[in-house]
């Protein structure tokens, strides 16, 4: 095979040119590359440096930014260097898996079982020593039920979050409801949505009173509402085309049915996108009652503080209310040690400085959520900047508040909701599209306790209760 | 003492030699692994479990892949015949020596420089029911729009529709092809008195053939593979209408932490790329036209 022939112009090696300029931008390289991260320059010599991984941005990471650095100060041997993390449940599954975790993560209470099956996460009671423990006895009941999992804790609390109705005060004046007397009862609920809504002359919907599709992050939530649960975890049942849930879907049903499938899909479709700007269709009045989280204050001080707005339990069926005892849902951010955390005693001692009732109360006071601890302060109502704390704080520890089914494909079963919420929106049988969801989510279930008996067996453990 | 062309081929493979590791260490690699995943229990969190083809038998009753697998069909042939028609129309129409094709080619061709995010939230306007952009010029004209992207039947056809926002680079394809069309095939063809579109028929449609084929292959593979759009702007719904292959790939491995049957998926969607494509340089032997050297 005949090889190139040579060109005469061409010169062996490398030209000076292109030398020079490798030279050239070796230097500027070596000239611009930190001598140390940035972020060390103010971290004080000899402390053991905890990396927390934290979800929150904006105020509500500053909130907690406050904390850290309220704890970096209290103490000289410690120093957390919080970082800002999206996506955070995925990324905390990568670097666990990957062996390179920080030193805490903030979860969510539902991940906990995932990840304590896994063995992803050191239990707490694991770090505890005579004089540093956390005291199961200081949260409300329902919350520590969110921080344990098959008998252990797993995580401490980092805020926690119940939903309520929040509602337009000065659109119920205008519609000649009673503003102090917001609705308690299903039947009473429809009938201000009703009262509140308002439509263009061309058949939109300008305003609505209420709608169960908005926003549409809690899809599963309506079984709760109506007595019914999710799932048994006793049995490893899921639950969510039972009696209640049938009857919970039907009166979801009941609102496209009465207003338009495609109209109210439609303001939803708009809206959905929309929380949490001044584009919010409560915050905004396109929307008289709203089903949502505490945080809502916080948004509502910063786009609109003139609002007036009231809260209250989510309203049940009427065999259901009993106002001192409200039914709920109670969710939690969490904060959690990953297994192979390079400082897992430092990392303790920032956790359990989180767990004090006082440091609890300051990051519920700043994120305008009621307080996860069994009491609080006599000041904390008083200074909140949520009106309506004291709602949240009764469905926190309320008796009736549930949480949600601690299963590792809690997920998958969420996710199988949203399209099952979709198709009876649109108008498909609630019974059939509920068992087939059901029907999926035992599935999952099943097959996820049958592949852990395998790697139990594999491992040599005993069998999972 | 290597001489002649084994010399040849050792310099060479230095010269190639970082290329060679980066595919050896961030394709051939993670490929093999996921092979071996797609056989496995692997949630991330903990080591693999070897279970066979148990995550491949799941996928034959798991409703949402089959919804995953027809949506992501109907999305990649829609979308790579209208980017690929129109790409090869438009290049043609700016071939005609109008006033402006220099800049408008330009202006089709910017949009691929959008970061795909950006596109996205600002397609999510252009569709919104209510204050959109289509749905006021249709109210201007007296028509009630729908709501594009909320309703089951045309959630999908509008993210197809978006995608023809980047058809830019095959024009550019298409054009450059254009350009190497001899002057000669058309001025023999005028001779003949073959008339314009005779001309598009029977001299440019088949001289452009190869990168109409090179356009169309891109475009499966890339419509086979989409997920930013409909991540971004509809999450999958409504009622899982725009849910497609690498979306669910995605929940399964990152947020499900079900790796191994997110790797079996993968598997299953590199096999079915490989065979349209493949299928489709197949059938191109017989309409493409390839000049002799």
């Amino acid at each position: 095979m005949p090889g190139l022939p040579d060109n005469p112009n061409m010169r062996p090696g490398v030209g000076r040119r292109a030398a020079i300029g490798a030279l050239a931008t070796s230097l500027l390289a070596a000239g611009l590359w930190p001598r140390r991260a940035r972020s060390r320059e103010a971290i004080p010599e000899g402390r053991v440096i905890v990396d927390y991984w934290e979800k929150w941005t904006g105020p509500e990471g500053e909130a907690v930014q406050g904390i850290v650095d309220r704890f970096n100060t209290a103490q000289d041997r410690i120093w957390v260097r919080r970082l800002a993390v999206s996506d955070i449940m995925s990324k905390a599954m990568v670097a666990i898996g990957g062996g390179d975790p920080p030193d805490i993560v903030g979860l969510y209470s539902y991940n906990i079982p995932q990840f304590a099956e896994s063995g992803a996460i050191i239990s707490p009671e694991d770090l505890a020593t005579p004089t540093a423990r956390l005291a199961p006895e200081s949260y409300a009941p329902a919350v520590h039920r969110l921080l344990s999992h098959e008998g252990r804790q797993w995580a401490g609390v980092n805020t926690c979050y119940s939903l309520a109705l929040y509602y337009n005060r000065s659109l119920f004046r205008e519609a000649g409801l009673d503003p102090d007397r917001p609705p308690a009862t299903i039947d009473e609920l429809d009938a201000a949505a009703d009262r509140l809504a308002v439509r263009t002359a061309g058949g939109r919907i300008a305003r609505a009173g209420f709608l169960p599709n908005l926003p549409a992050w809690w899809p599963y939530f309506w079984p709760i509402m109506f007595g019914g649960r999710l799932y048994d975890p006793d049995a490893h049942r899921a639950e969510v085309a039972g009696p209640a849930g049938v009857a919970a879907y039907e009166w979801v049903a009941s609102y496209p049915r009465r207003l338009g499938a495609s109209a109210t899909a439609e303001f939803g479709n708009i809206y959905n996108r929309s929380f949490h700007s001044p584009q919010d269709p409560f915050i905004s009045g396109r929307v008289g009652m709203i089903v949502q989280g505490p945080w809502i204050a916080n948004f509502i001080r910063l786009y609109a503080p003139e609002f007036d707005y009231g809260c209250t339990p989510v309203p049940t069926p009427e065999a259901m209310v009993d106002p001192d005892r409200p039914v709920g849902m109670l969710e939690a951010d969490v904060l959690v040690i990953p297994r192979g955390a390079r400082h897992p005693e430092a990392a303790f001692e920032f956790l359990c400085f989180t767990q004090r009732p006082d440091v609890q109360e300051q990051l519920a006071t700043e994120h305008a959520k009621s307080s996860p601890m069994r009491s609080v302060s006599a000041g904390f109502a008083g200074d909140h900047p949520n009106r309506c704390v004291d709602v949240h704080d009764r469905i926190v520890k309320s008796p009736r508040v549930q949480i949600l089914p601690q299963t590792r494909v809690w997920q998958q079963y969420a996710d199988s909701m949203i399209g099952a919420f979709d198709a009876i929106w649109a108008g498909a049988d609630v019974h059939r599209t509920l068992a087939a969801a059901q029907s999926r989510a035992q599935q999952l279930i099943d097959q996820s306790r049958q592949r852990r008996l395998q790697r139990a067996a594999r491992s040599g453990r005993g069998a999972p209760a | 003492m290597t001489t002649g062309p084994a010399r040849s081929l050792l310099t060479g493979l230095a010269w190639i030699s970082p290329w060679l590791v980066g595919v050896a260490l961030f394709t051939a690699v993670p490929a093999a692994m996921s092979l071996y995943y797609s056989l496995t229990d692997y949630t991330l969190l903990e080591g693999p479990v070897y279970i066979g083809l148990d995550n491949y038998r799941e996928l034959g009753g798991d409703r949402l892949f089959g919804i995953a697998v027809r949506n992501t069909l109907v999305f990649a042939i829609t979308a790579s015949l209208s980017a690929t028609v129109l790409s090869v129309l438009l290049a043609v129409l700016l071939e005609q020596r109008l006033r402006g094709a220099g800049l408008v080619r330009a202006i089709v061709f910017l949009p691929t420089l959008v970061p795909v995010v950006s596109a996205c939230v600002c397609w999510l306007w252009l569709y919104n029911a209510q204050f959109g952009l289509f749905n006021s010029v249709l109210a201007a004209a007296g028509i009630d729009g729908p709501d594009w992207l909320g309703r089951r039947d045309l959630a999908l056809p509008s993210l197809v529709f978006m995608s023809l926002w980047i058809i830019g680079s095959p024009l550019l394809v298409c054009s450059a092809a254009l350009k190497d069309v001899p002057a000669a095939l058309y001025e023999a063809a005028d001779l003949d008195g073959i008339s314009r579109l005779g001309r598009l028929r029977h001299v440019t449609l088949p001289m452009i053939s190869p990168a109409i084929l090179f356009n169309a292959i891109m475009s499966i593979i890339w419509s086979l593979q989409v997920f930013a759009p409909p991540q971004i702007m509809t999450g999958g719904g409504p009622e899982n209408s725009t849910l497609v292959y690498s979306m669910y790939v995605y929940w399964n491995a990152f947020i499900y932490g079900r790796m191994g049957y997110a790797s079996a998926m993968a598997w299953i969607q590199m096999l079915v790329a490989l065979g349209l494509a493949g299928g489709v340089l197949g059938l191109s032997r017989r309409v493409i036209h390839y000049r002799a050297a």
